[in-house]
C-alpha cells in the first residue's frame, strides 16, 4: 500500500504495480477556487469549523473523475483520499492534478467498499464524504451530508426515496435494504443504505462502528442502528439513474447483487450475534396474538 | 436459534372417522372462532378429490366452532387453548395419511375449483405448490409481511417467486416434501419454506388465489399484531440459512479483498 501525495510529482516506482499510469496532462475543465465566502459551501455554525475528508474509490474512470474532484475541490475540504485499483487508464493521471488529492494505489481491483473502508483509516478529519469517482455530483448537492454531521448526526444518509418506483417495481437490493431497515425498527430509513453514495460520517460513527466494517457497508449500517449512532437522511440527491453500466450489475442475476445480497445476510447475521435472532421485533406469543387476532 | 412453539395438548379429543381407506389427499384446516365460515370451508374441502381425508384443528374456539365440526364427516383434533394457524397445520400434518397435504385457513372459503391446480401440482411431480399471490406490491409502502416474503426469497435465490411463500394458504405439499421439512417445522412457515427450497425440493408458485381479498378486515387494519410475528419468524429464518450456508449465506464477495484492510 502506498500513500502518494500530490506534492511528489513522480511516484517511485513499484514492482507490484503492472501498468504505470501515463503522465496526462491537465484537465481542460479548470478547477473552481475553493472559497468559504460561497454562501452555499460555508457552514453555518458559531462552533470551530470542523475538518473535513472526502473519500472515493475509483477503478479506471478517467472519463468522471475530474469532474468529481472538481465539484469536492469547492467544498470547505482539508483532504482528498482517492483509493486507486485496478486502474489501466488515466485516472492516477487525472488525480494527482489536484491539490488536495492523497493517492493510495492499488495494482489490483480491491473492490469499492474496501477502497472505501482504506480511505476511511487514512483519514484525519472530523468529518468523512465518501463520494462514488463515477458519478459526478455538484458541491451544493453535497453539502448537506456535511452539514447533518456537523449539526450532529453520525451517519448521513441519501434519500432516494422521491427516486423510486412503487414496491413491484423495484429490483431486489432496494427490497433487501428496507428489510433490514425496518428489521432494526427503523422503518422510517426505508430503501436508505450506507450501500449508496453519497454518505457522511462522523469521526465518532468511523470509531463506533470500526473501519473494517466499512467494507460491508450495511452491516456497518447495522452496527450504527444498534450501537444507537444517530442514523439519518438529510438530502435527496438522484443517483438512481446514474449509475454507470457495467456488464457486473446488469441482469436478474449479476455478480454486484449477489455481493450485496449476501452483505444483506451478512448484516442480519451480525445484527443477530448482537441482539438475537428476532432484532427489533419482540417475540409476542403466538398464542397471544392468535387471541388478539380473532377479537371481533 | 429457532424455537419451536410449544404445544397447548390440553383436552385433546380424536374422532377419527371414515379411515378404512389410505386416503390420497390430506386437506388440513386449523380453526378458531370460524362458526361463520367453517361449515362452508369444509364442504369445498371435500370435493377437492374423491379420495380425500378433512382434518379439522378446532383451538380456541369459544363460538360454537366445534359443535359443527362434529357434525361433518371430518378427522377433528381439538384443543382449549388458541394455537394459531401455524402450529395447527404442523398438527394436522402429523397425523395425515394422504399422499398430498392441502392446506387451508377456516376463515376464508375458497371453491374447490381454485383449491385443485395445487393438488394436481402436486400429482404431477411438484413438491411444494404455492399460491402465486404476493399481497398487496403496486404501492411504495408495503406491508412487513410481503416485504419479508420477498427478501426471504432473493436469500433463497429464488426472486422468481417474488412474494410467494408456505405463509400464505392455500398451498399443496408432497408426502416428499413432509419428510424433509418435517411436521413439527410448519409451525415457522418461513422456515418450513426455507427448508424445501434448501433441501433441493421442486417449489413453484402454480395458481393465483386472491387471499388478500377473503381476508377479514380484522388482519387489514393499519396495526396488525401478526406483522412483527411473521417477520420475526423470517429473521428466524435467515438464521437457519446462515447457520447452514455461512454468514453470507453462500453468496460471494465478488472482487473484494477483505485481507487488504487490517
Amino acid at each position: 500500500m502506498r500513500l502518494v501525495r500530490r506534492s511528489k510529482r513522480r511516484v517511485a516506482s513499484t514492482s507490484k504495480r503492472k501498468v504505470k499510469p501515463k503522465k496526462q496532462p491537465l484537465p481542460t475543465r479548470s478547477i473552481a477556487v475553493k472559497t468559504t465566502s460561497n454562501p452555499y459551501l460555508s457552514l453555518q455554525s458559531s462552533t470551530p469549523l470542523p475538518s473535513i475528508s472526502v473519500i472515493l474509490s475509483a477503478q479506471n474512470e478517467e472519463d468522471s473523475i475530474g469532474a468529481v474532484l472538481s465539484e469536492v475541490s469547492r467544498l470547505p475540504i482539508q483532504e482528498i483520499i482517492i483509493v486507486l485499483n485496478g486502474c489501466t487508464d488515466g485516472t492516477y493521471g487525472i488525480a494527482r492534478t489536484y491539490p488536495l488529492a492523497k493517492i493510495i494505489h492499488y495494482p489490483d481491483p480491491i473492490g469499492h467498499d474496501v477502497g472505501r473502508a482504506i480511505g476511511a483509516k487514512m483519514a484525519s478529519s472530523d468529518i468523512l464524504l465518501f463520494v462514488d469517482a463515477d458519478i459526478p455530483i455538484t458541491a451544493q448537492d453535497l453539502m448537506p451530508f456535511v452539514q447533518a454531521i456537523h449539526q450532529g448526526v453520525d451517519v448521513a444518509l441519501n434519500d432516494i426515496n422521491p427516486y423510486l418506483s412503487t414496491f413491484d417495481r423495484r429490483d431486489d437490493l432496494s427490497r433487501c435494504k428496507e428489510f433490514l431497515n425496518r428489521s432494526l425498527g427503523r422503518r422510517d430509513l426505508t430503501v436508505n443504505s450506507l450501500t449508496a453514495i453519497p454518505h457522511a460520517l462522523s469521526r465518532k460513527a468511523m470509531e463506533t462502528i470500526g473501519y473494517t466494517y466499512l467494507m460491508v457497508p450495511p452491516k456497518a449500517q447495522a452496527i450504527a442502528i444498534l450501537k444507537g449512532l444517530r442514523v439519518e437522511v438529510c438530502t435527496s440527491v438522484n443517483v438512481v439513474e446514474r449509475n454507470k453500466i457495467r456488464k457486473t450489475n446488469v441482469g436478474q442475476t449479476n455478480p454486484v447483487a449477489e455481493l450485496i445480497i449476501g452483505d444483506h445476510l451478512e448484516a442480519i447475521r451480525e445484527a443477530m450475534d448482537i441482539c438475537g435472532s428476532r432484532l427489533a421485533l419482540t417475540d409476542n406469543q403466538r398464542n397471544h396474538i392468535a387471541a388478539r387476532r380473532n377479537r371481533r | 436459534m429457532i424455537v419451536k412453539r410449544t404445544r397447548k395438548r390440553s383436552s385433546r379429543r380424536t374422532v377419527p372417522r371414515n379411515t378404512s381407506t389410505t386416503p390420497y389427499l390430506s386437506v388440513i384446516i386449523p380453526v378458531m372462532n370460524e362458526r361463520r365460515t367453517i361449515a362452508k370451508v369444509i364442504r369445498e374441502a371435500k370435493k377437492v378429490h374423491p379420495n380425500a381425508e378433512v382434518i379439522v384443528i378446532v383451538n380456541g374456539s369459544k363460538d360454537g366452532t366445534e359443535r359443527i365440526v362434529r357434525q361433518q364427516r371430518v378427522k377433528m383434533l381439538s384443543f382449549d387453548k388458541p394455537l394459531g394457524h401455524d402450529v395447527g397445520r404442523s398438527v394436522g400434518a402429523e397425523m395425515a395419511q394422504g399422499q398430498v397435504l392441502l392446506f387451508i385457513d377456516g376463515d376464508m372459503v375458497i371453491s374447490h375449483r381454485q383449491l385443485r391446480p395445487f393438488v394436481q401440482a402436486v400429482a404431477k411431480g411438484m413438491d411444494v405448490a404455492l399460491n402465486d399471490y404476493s399481497g398487496p406490491t403496486h404501492k411504495r409502502l408495503v406491508h412487513g409481511v410481503v416485504l419479508s416474503k420477498y427478501v426471504l426469497n432473493i436469500m433463497l435465490s429464488r426472486s422468481d417467486l417474488k412474494g410467494s411463500s408456505m405463509t400464505a394458504v392455500p398451498h399443496a405439499i408432497s408426502r416428499r416434501a413432509l419428510e424433509v421439512i418435517q411436521a413439527q417445522n410448519l409451525s415457522i412457515p418461513p422456515l418450513a419454506h426455507a427448508m424445501a427450497i434448501e433441501g433441493g425440493l421442486q417449489v413453484e408458485a402454480v395458481h393465483a388465489v386472491n387471499v388478500g381479498r377473503m381476508n377479514p378486515v380484522r388482519v387489514r387494519q393499519h396495526k396488525d399484531p401478526l406483522e412483527k410475528l411473521i417477520m420475526g419468524d423470517h429473521l428466524e429464518t435467515i438464521d437457519w440459512l446462515s447457520q447452514k450456508l455461512g454468514a453470507r449465506g453462500g453468496f460471494s464477495d465478488f472482487t473484494r479483498k477483505r485481507e487488504i484492510v487490517r
